[in-house]
């Protein structure tokens, strides 16, 4: 014998009401959309050096697990996995440009499996979702491309021959800037 | 307001003027959601390494994280500028009936939404058959969404409560929640079956009616003879008798009455309960059987009312007529007091009963329709009992057995119910079976 719920004004409530007939996983384009992404970053970073690819790939896997099981905290533990990934690339002399391409195909693997645990616990799986996620795609990429655009740009126009040193200066300066203007 | 509907881009000012008076907007809550908490410190770990390491692509990956970390932090979630306009397939179903619900949701701001999820208030007293009343969507300034699902109809008035827009910035980083309220509702009035013929305890007025009484007179069926008297009808005279021994007596015919009867729901909290989750409570069945019983004894000529057992106050007085048997029928499927979901408040049986015997008419005998999940519905019926108004106990059988608490509880319910018996009140109860079913079968165990 079960007792049916009262529904109040509460969120939690709402949703706990109605979890019963909604299947709350994250949606199938965002896990998808996520998994490519990861298997570019894994590529790219295969190409800087394989031993960091490697690491990007489990870090892959690490977020298809993560969002496969709605937990945003396996999520974070893949991410971090794929940044040790990509450092050891470049710690082992990758390229520059495959690098870079791992790092923004990464954040966009995170980011992806992120939003779709976020979204398939409010809106659910079955719900119509498409639009939502490719926005959102489309905004996180884009985000990283103007990134890669403004570093790589000044990368080759100022600081190609400059020591490492210089770059990072750049960089802090960089951040200042951005800080003074928030 | 215009009654046209645009998809896709419309004038803004067409928008402007279709809003404000219809959705009314509540801010709810705003809050950061943290989901980019790190990415400058996993930046900045990444630029260290590279200048240690005098590895130009590190420092480079590090500051597109940079550029993350920045991305994350500009821009503000914006309100949820909705315009909601919510249409039903038909707002006056029968139970059982798919309906099918269309929303449309109009962005009447100036700012794009890029992350914008709508959760539907469906009223809880509805079941969603068919697509989630929910969509995640972006939206720009002057577009619309649509978005369908089906509920199934069921008893009662049902409200739509407010719908919930939940926006975020672009990189999700903060979320704000607007209620969005665009009143809709749909009135689901059953028609009444008819019931079959439901037996009465012999606790009658003195008008005449169907209820065989223990008064000898005027009837069909044999009652008693008696010694003639000047005056008796001659058809009434017992010939056979005068034949045999040469006296003149008279037979006296169970005189038939109509009684008053109330019908009383137990719409208290816990008769809301099913058998299964997705099943109808306890009180649906009781309301369903109150309707068969209604009309079953208003077509035999009682005169027959209605109360509830709950917080909220519900009383129909008895009467007859066809004006009475519609207002029944709308008591029945509408009050807010027999809702198909609990009534908030709380609930004082002895205020209750006090209110409920100052209204009962002195000779009315009461139908008790409750699942009997606890010992005060049994008193309860026992106390009106003992204060003169017959009562027989309706009771739906809501209890499952399949797990030892189920079982316990079907077990006390059976120990009620031949406590009761043993008292001397009539009960039945019903499960599967049809209601009318159940009390055909049980009429040949009552004893008038």
């Amino acid at each position: 014998m079960s007792r049916r719920e009262v529904t109040t004004d509460d969120a939690e409530s709402h949703d706990a009401a109605d979890d019963r007939e909604r299947d709350a996983r994250p949606p199938t384009l965002a896990v998808v959309a996520s998994l490519v992404a990861g298997a570019i970053a894994a590529l790219s970073a295969f190409l800087a050096a394989p031993t960091g690819g490697a690491l990007v790939g489990v870090a892959t896997v690490g977020l298809l697990a993560g969002a496969l099981r709605q937990s945003p905290r396996i999520l974070s533990w893949a991410a971090g996995i794929g940044v040790i990934g990509i450092a050891l690339a470049g710690y082992l002399r990758g390229a520059v440009e495959p690098l870079l391409a791992a790092g923004v195909a990464l954040a966009l693997a995170w980011d992806l499996a992120d939003h779709g645990i976020a979204l398939g616990e409010q809106v659910g799986r079955e719900a119509r979702t498409r639009r939502n996620v490719a926005v959102h795609a489309g905004t996180t990429l884009l985000a990283g491309g103007l990134s890669v655009a403004v570093v790589y740009g000044v990368y080759l126009a100022a600081a190609g021959n400059q020591p490492v040193a210089a770059l990072a200066l750049l960089l802090f300066g960089a951040v200042a800037l951005a800080s003074a203007v928030r | 307001m215009s009654a046209e509907t645009a998809d896709g881009d419309s004038p803004d000012d067409d928008a402007a003027n279709r809003g404000g008076d219809q959705t009314e907007r509540t801010p709810l809550r705003r809050s950061e959601t943290g989901r980019w908490d790190g990415i400058a410190g996993v930046a900045l770990a990444l630029v260290g390494v590279g200048v240690v390491a005098r590895q130009p692509g590190l420092v480079l990956t590090g500051a597109v994280g940079v550029g993350y970390a920045v991305y994350a932090r500009i821009g503000e979630a914006p309100e949820a500028t909705i315009e909601v306009e919510r249409t039903v397939s038909d707002d006056t179903p029968a139970p059982g009936d798919d309906v099918v619900v269309t929303v449309r949701a109009h962005n009447v701001g100036d700012a794009a939404l890029p992350d914008l999820r709508l959760v539907d208030g469906v009223p809880p007293g509805l079941e969603v058959v068919d697509g989630p009343a929910r969509i995640g969507t972006a939206l720009r300034p002057g577009a619309t969404a649509v978005f369908e699902y089906t509920v199934r109809a069921s008893r009662g008035e049902h409200e739509w409560e407010p719908m919930r827009g939940i926006t975020r910035d672009a990189a999700g980083s903060q979320e704000r929640t607007t209620e969005l309220a665009a009143p809709t509702r749909i009135v689901c009035t059953p028609e009444l079956s008819a019931g079959g013929d439901l037996p009465l305890r012999g606790l009658t007025t003195k008008y005449h009616g169907r209820v065989p009484t223990d008064v000898g007179g005027a009837g069909v069926e044999f009652h008693a003879t008696r010694e003639y008297r000047r005056g008796d009808p001659v058809k009434r005279i017992d010939w056979n008798r005068r034949a045999r021994t040469g006296e003149l007596a008279t037979l006296e015919l169970r005189e038939e009455r109509a009684a008053t009867v109330v019908l009383l729901i137990d719409a208290r909290e816990s008769a809301y309960a099913a058998s299964e989750p997705d099943a109808d409570t306890a009180v649906e069945a009781s309301v369903e059987a109150a309707g068969q019983a209604f009309t079953a004894l208003l077509d035999g000529g009682d005169r027959v009312g209605i109360a509830t057992l709950g917080p909220r106050d519900c009383w129909l007085s008895p009467g007859a007529g066809t004006a009475h048997a519609a207002r029944g029928r709308e008591t029945l499927a509408t009050d807010p007091a027999l809702a198909p979901t609990p009534v908030e408040g709380g609930f004082y049986q002895s205020l209750w009963f006090r209110r409920f015997r100052r209204r009962l008419p002195a000779d009315a005998q009461v139908l008790f329709f409750t699942p009997l999940l606890d010992d005060s519905a049994a008193s309860l019926a026992r106390r009106i009992d003992a204060h003169g108004h017959l009562v027989t106990v309706l009771s739906p059988d809501v209890t499952a057995g399949d797990t030892p608490g189920t079982r316990l509880v079907a077990f006390e319910r059976r120990e009620r119910l031949r406590e009761l018996r043993g008292a001397g009140i009539r009960t039945t109860e019903w499960g599967d079976r049809s209601f009318p079913v159940a009390v055909a079968r049980a009429t040949g165990r009552w004893s008038r």
